[in-house]
């Protein structure tokens, strides 16, 4: 993207709840590593890494898209459930990949190829890391069940 | 000359207003057709998993096996199903797809750990084609290609350690 062109519709806004996603994740592990040790709290280092990374590639794409402000990471983030041993820890994990994995849809879904790409592949590398988590796989990765039950049609 | 004036269609010779009645149907539109491909690709992995878990059984060796591949395999029926609901097909269309292109790998994907190594190989490339579909795709469609595309990626390690006869770190 250029940093003179205005970005396409919606482009900043799913950038920026892709951001908001990796932000809640970074802090998420941050929580999900104090409760594991050994390989498993490496694992969780590793992930922990990869979101910080793709939070600060979020950050400079917004930038360069039109020079938008980034959205901050707030001070603290409600957890989405209570986590006070190593399986509740994988099992935050798991939500917090699937939230991101959502999140990066939205960027599938925009007009521009580059953005679409990397979109996918953030949703991919979530996906992965889910599952090692999840201990399985799943079928629609980042996909809600809503999304799934009524499927907009292509071609009308 | 001859020839080439019999080919004409019936309507340009007469001049009557039966050109759009004669003339062939149109060409499905692009994202019409890359979902079939999708769909046509679905049903070959689909195909290979059932080949492979049935020489598996037929081996008697089956157990280990069955609860890797199984669980791989109803995914794939999910994303069969999933990608047919998006195909609307018009009114006066053939309701089969069009033959599309194949994957160039064998038929038969063999049995025991070849099969498996066969699966990963077709999984690997089956999520690489999915990203290549999403590209032109409308939105909708291009997040279904997207996350199929990291399913079927998630499917790979799995089928590593099946091969390697080890737990992967996914299923660890």
């Amino acid at each position: 993207m250029s940093s003179h062109a205005a970005p396409a519709p919606g482009t900043v806004t799913a950038l920026q709840a892709a951001l908001a996603a990796e932000h809640a994740a970074v802090y998420g592990y941050g929580v999900v590593g104090a409760y594991l040790s050994g390989s498993e709290q490496a694992t969780a280092t590793t992930d922990w890494v990869a979101h910080q990374v793709a939070r600060d590639r979020l950050e400079a794409m917004l930038r360069s898209a039109g020079g938008s402000q980034p959205t901050a990471a707030a001070v603290a983030y409600q957890l989405p459930m209570p986590v006070r041993n190593a399986r509740e820890a994988a099992a935050l994990a798991v939500v917090l990949e699937d939230r991101v994995a959502t999140a990066y849809l939205g960027l599938v879904a925009l007009s521009s190829t580059a953005i679409r790409e990397y979109g996918a592949q953030q949703v991919q590398a979530s996906a992965l890391r889910a599952a090692t988590w999840r201990g399985s796989t799943v079928a629609f990765p980042g996909l809600t069940s809503a999304a799934l039950a009524a499927p907009r049609r292509p071609h009308s | 000359m001859l020839a080439a004036a019999a080919m004409l269609p019936l309507a340009a010779v007469s001049g009557c207003d039966g050109v759009d009645v004669l003339a062939a149907p149109p060409s499905p539109a692009r994202d019409v057709t890359v979902l079939r491909e999708a769909i046509t690709a679905e049903q070959l992995l689909i195909t290979w998993y059932t080949a492979v878990l049935r020489d598996a059984r037929n081996a008697g060796s089956s157990a280990g096996l069955t609860a890797v591949l199984e669980p791989l395999l109803a995914e794939h029926r999910q994303h069969l199903s999933q990608l047919k609901s998006r195909l609307v097909i018009p009114a006066g269309s053939a309701a089969s797809p069009s033959p599309t292109r194949r994957a160039a790998t064998p038929a038969e994907p063999g049995a025991g750990s070849a099969g498996v190594a066969f699966l990963r190989d077709a999984e690997q490339a089956a999520a690489a084609a999915m990203m290549d579909r999403l590209r032109s795709a409308p939105g909708s469609l291009a997040q279904l290609y997207a996350s199929i595309s990291a399913s079927e990626a998630t499917h790979v390690p799995v089928l590593d350690a099946a091969a390697a006869g080890t737990t992967s770190r996914v299923t660890g």
